[in-house]
């Protein structure tokens, strides 16, 4: 789920920063760069990992701060294809689950991921929302968001930036994690909490 | 930005814990005065409910020393860590082939989980800890769109 990478990058530290030490300012100027940032197929920026190198310091003509080239090794929240991850609902309507992990939102378990036959109830009081049913041996297993959801992971892509948005769009996600929870041992944790017996004998 | 090396090591979601832990997510109940970002705590809060919250490296150590018979893949181990399956059939969505491999093996890896891992904690308060989050972040909707607003560099 996390990685490290190890990345170089060259920018500016103003001379507001000049009091601080110079570790500590170009840590704040990284934290500042990337924390909580998409980079394309490296993933979503956790933390800075450590700093690994300094150099340059170079005052570029008719500019008034100095240019650092700085190595340094980030922590990447970056899931492989096939990784099984704990989560919790957010939304669900005709489309599928969107699901959660608290820091990072953009998880979608479209209707052909989700197990077979489920069905989409359609809540009469709010809009285009409902709950997805899951018929197993003629009971209904509801997905209802109590307890937690685990998924596997189907692909993760880092969509371009539109150029032009159309209106009304949802907001532009640089990461897009796609799950499926259709198999054993996927889906709300309570479904197999009490299975296993049955699935071994 | 030149990325010089996308991958330079997994790490467990108990390591990613530990690091925010030294950086002091753990000790400031303000959430203030520790140099943690707000998007840093979410990713502690996160981390603090599930499996990792109560395991060392003592006990990765041994677990990955006891597993070394099974000949799991490094992918594999690293997500039974971060899950810690209790139950055979949360083994099968992790292994892959894990009939043709493991037969009957599949009990015993479970009471080796279940025996060096520590159990998560006892049925997390969810809802405090996303709601906490929030709070960070100063609005509600801010912390939810995180993710999507977040630039894209590359």
């Amino acid at each position: 789920m996390f990685y490290l990478s190890r990345i170089e990058h060259t920018f500016r530290v103003p001379p507001s920063l000049l009091s601080l030490p110079i570790e500590e300012a170009v840590k704040g100027e990284l934290e500042r760069l990337f924390l909580d940032k998409v980079i394309a197929n490296l993933g979503l920026c956790v933390s800075i990992y450590d700093i690994i190198s300094i150099e340059g310091g170079f005052i570029f003509p008719s500019d008034g701060a100095a240019t650092y080239t700085v190595v340094f090794r980030l922590i990447m929240f970056r899931p492989f294809v096939g990784e099984i991850i704990a989560a919790k609902l957010k939304e669900s309507n005709a489309t599928g689950l969107r699901l959660s992990l608290g820091f990072f939102d953009d998880i979608y378990i479209p209707v052909h991921l989700l197990p077979n036959p489920s069905r989409f109830k359609p809540d009469p009081n709010k809009r285009d929302k409902g709950m997805w049913e899951w018929e197993y041996g003629g009971e209904p297993y509801v997905i209802d968001g109590i307890d937690e959801i685990k998924f596997r992971v189907h692909n993760v892509s880092y969509p371009p930036i539109p150029i032009e948005k159309p209106k009304e769009a949802k907001p532009f996600a640089p990461m897009v994690i796609t799950g499926s929870i259709n198999d054993d041992g996927l889906g709300p944790i309570s479904w197999w909490v009490g299975a296993e017996q049955t699935d071994e004998s | 930005m030149k990325s010089l090396e996308a991958n330079a090591g997994a790490l467990t979601n108990f390591e990613v814990l530990d690091f925010l832990r030294s950086k002091g997510a753990a000790n400031d109940s303000t959430r203030v005065l520790a140099k943690v970002a707000p998007s840093e705590y979410k990713v502690y809060d996160y981390l603090v409910q599930s499996a990792a919250c109560k395991q060392t490296r003592e006990n990765i150590n041994e677990f990955l020393e006891r597993c070394k018979k099974y000949d799991l893949a490094k992918a594999e181990l690293l997500n039974i860590i971060n899950i810690r399956p209790s139950s055979a059939v949360e083994i099968y969505t992790i292994v892959e082939e894990c009939e043709k491999r493991f037969g009957d093996a599949v009990e015993e890896l479970v009471e080796l989980v279940e025996k060096v891992l520590p159990p998560p904690p006892i049925e997390l308060k969810p809802e405090e800890g996303i709601d906490e989050g929030k709070e960070e972040t100063g609005n509600i909707d801010g912390g939810k769109d995180e993710p999507a607003t977040g630039e894209q560099m590359g």
